[in-house]
């Protein structure tokens, strides 16, 4: 379990210089962890993520990954670079950004494509996930003419079927059905089980327990403001009342209506 | 006012939805027809060789033939004639415009004059080479038209693409015409959107004035978003291994029954070749 696979050490990153996205973050990530990135819009998870899939680089502080410095002239030499794309995926939070090719089942198979996994491999792998997933209808079907929570499916899919060792994904349950919702956390942890590292970043609170050990909550200063174990983040209501993490829900009671904050825990079964 | 919003807001809508229906559509390609049914590399290479053979014909006899084998292929893969000659003939007052009617002319086609015009002064005499020749011209765009079109209807893009790049195109040329073609799609989408949640948020009568600001802002937004896009789409293919040179499947099969296709046009390819170089076309 202690074998550090990401190491950042106060790390900062700003887009074009200006737009500050993280200010100074420590964060270690084990082999075989569960990491839930929970946090209010803008405070820098997608920018994390970016970060530890080797696309962005800190500007200041160190970012270790595999026990080394890494740098971003490391993916000039060919075979590191595949070595990192296969060892690390990464689903994006927009879709539409991920899915490029013109047809769903290209889209799939683009990434072992290119990482030079055998023919009868990928089509085994294809042919699983589709099952899985449930998308076989959509294969020939071109990308961008498909609803939101199929474009997820299948950007999932596209990533999944690298079958990386360390999965990054930015909010994959946002607008999905219930039902498929289920069915992406069921492969979460299926994965986890068979030893692969998971890194997640959601609104979702629902699902922040299932899918992660350990639980780092950002603040809109663009800071980790607090890390733990998921039972004890989601019992501070204070912590994630400060940081837009709760619901506040009007309800109607008889005649009268009232207003209270609940995290929507109770539902959960 | 609201007339003149309305307009800018029909025509902009029908522009897209004409682009959709044209660029897009694919549900000639879906069909079961004949061409349908060939291996699209084959298919590929057979419309080549019979748009060379059209470009090699000198006789009006030639290009008919081929044109009428155009149709044939049509017919047997289930477009309809009507919209097919509608779809090919839009291109011919275009070409016409610019070399068959200057080649009327006793300018550029001397020869038994058969018609004058005093246009504005000038004398401009039509001659029978000159008509000969307009009409072999129209014939034989006509007629490579007509495959080109009839090759893009029957095959969807996706396939067209792949093959371009299994025959050996460069793939930044290819890859570059896939993805203008998707987000050309997105963009059109993100306008027709940005329309209805402009009207859903302001009701149908948008004041005029708001109405080409609306349509200004979204030209400058649709810029900024496509270099966004692309910047983001970039790193979405750096992140799955993408490394200059993408691979692409080569999963086509080609059966007896494609074989025998190409055996087929190469011959007729030859037969025409002969027949053009014996005269028997006269
Ligand atoms: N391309 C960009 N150019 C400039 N600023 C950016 C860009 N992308 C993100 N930012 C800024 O960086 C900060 C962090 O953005 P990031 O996308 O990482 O947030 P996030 O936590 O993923 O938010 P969300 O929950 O909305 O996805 C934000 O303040 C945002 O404005
Ligand atoms: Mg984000």
């Amino acid at each position: 379990m202690d074998n550090p696979i990401f190491e950042l050490q106060d790390a900062h990153f700003s887009y074009l210089g200006r737009y500050p996205a993280l200010r100074g973050i420590d964060i270690t990530v084990c082999q075989g962890e569960q990491i839930a990135v929970i946090g209010a819009n803008g405070c820098g998870k997608s920018t994390l993520l970016h970060i530890l899939d080797g696309l962005i680089f800190p500007e200041r502080g160190s970012f270790k990954a595999f026990g080394k410095e890494l740098k971003e002239d490391a993916f000039n030499r060919a075979d590191f670079s595949r070595d990192f794309r296969k060892k690390v995926g990464l689903v994006f939070q927009n879709p539409d950004v991920q899915l490029f090719c013109p047809t769903v089942k290209e889209d799939i198979i683009f990434g072992p494509l290119q990482l030079g996994v055998e023919k009868g491999e990928i089509q085994r792998r294809l042919e699983a996930l589709v099952g899985v997933l449930n998308i076989g209808d959509l294969l020939d079907r071109p990308p961008q003419q498909l609803s939101i929570g199929e474009k997820r499916k299948v950007a999932i899919a596209s990533t999944l079927i690298i079958e990386p060792d360390i999965l990054l994904l930015d909010e994959p349950t946002a607008g999905l059905d219930p039902q498929t919702t289920r069915c992406i956390i069921d492969l979460l942890i299926q994965a986890n089980e068979s030893g692969k590292t998971i890194i997640t970043s959601t609104h979702d609170l629902h699902i922040v327990e299932e899918i992660s050990d350990t639980v780092y909550v950002f603040s809109p200063e663009k800071k980790i403001i607090k890390s733990g174990c998921p039972h004890e983040i989601l019992a501070d209501e204070q912590l994630l009342r400060d940081n837009n993490l709760l619901h506040i829900h009007s309800h109607r009671h008889r005649d009268k209506s009232h207003i209270h904050p609940h995290t929507h825990l109770e539902h959960h079964s | 006012m609201s007339k003149r919003n309305n307009f800018i807001r029909r025509s902009l809508m029908g522009v897209l939805s004409f682009l959709k229906e044209s660029v897009f559509a694919d549900e000639y390609a879906a069909k079961k027809g004949f061409l349908q049914s060939l291996d699209p590399r084959i298919k590929i290479i057979t419309f080549i060789l019979f748009i060379l053979a059209i470009l090699f014909t000198q006789s009006m006899a030639g290009s008919l033939y081929l044109y009428a084998v155009c149709l044939i292929l049509a017919y047997l893969s289930r477009v309809s004639i009507g919209f097919f000659l509608k779809r090919t003939w839009i291109f011919i007052p275009l070409f016409s415009l610019f070399i068959a009617i200057p080649a009327l002319f006793s300018v550029f086609s001397p020869g038994e004059p058969l018609l004058s015009l005093n246009m504005a002064g000038v004398q401009l005499i039509i001659t029978r080479p000159g008509l000969w020749g307009a009409a072999l011209f129209v014939t034989r765009v006509i007629a490579s038209v007509s495959f080109a079109v009839l090759l893009s209807l029957t095959t969807k893009h996706f396939v067209l693409l792949k093959v371009l790049r299994i025959l050996g195109i460069p793939q930044i040329f290819v890859m570059t015409m896939g993805m203008c073609y998707r987000y050309i799609y997105l963009f059109v989408e993100m306008i027709e959107n940005t329309y209805t949640a402009v009207k859903s948020r302001s009701g149908v009568n948008i004041h005029y004035p708001r109405g080409q600001r609306v349509v200004a802002w979204n030209i400058a937004y649709l810029w900024v978003r496509s270099c966004q896009l692309n910047e983001e789409v970039y790193k979405a293919m750096l992140s799955r291994g993408y490394s200059g040179e993408p691979a692409v499947l080569n999963d086509f099969k080609a059966k007896p029954k494609d074989w025998l296709w190409l055996s087929a046009v190469l011959a007729m390819f030859a037969v025409n070749r002969l027949a053009e170089i014996w005269g028997i076309y006269g």
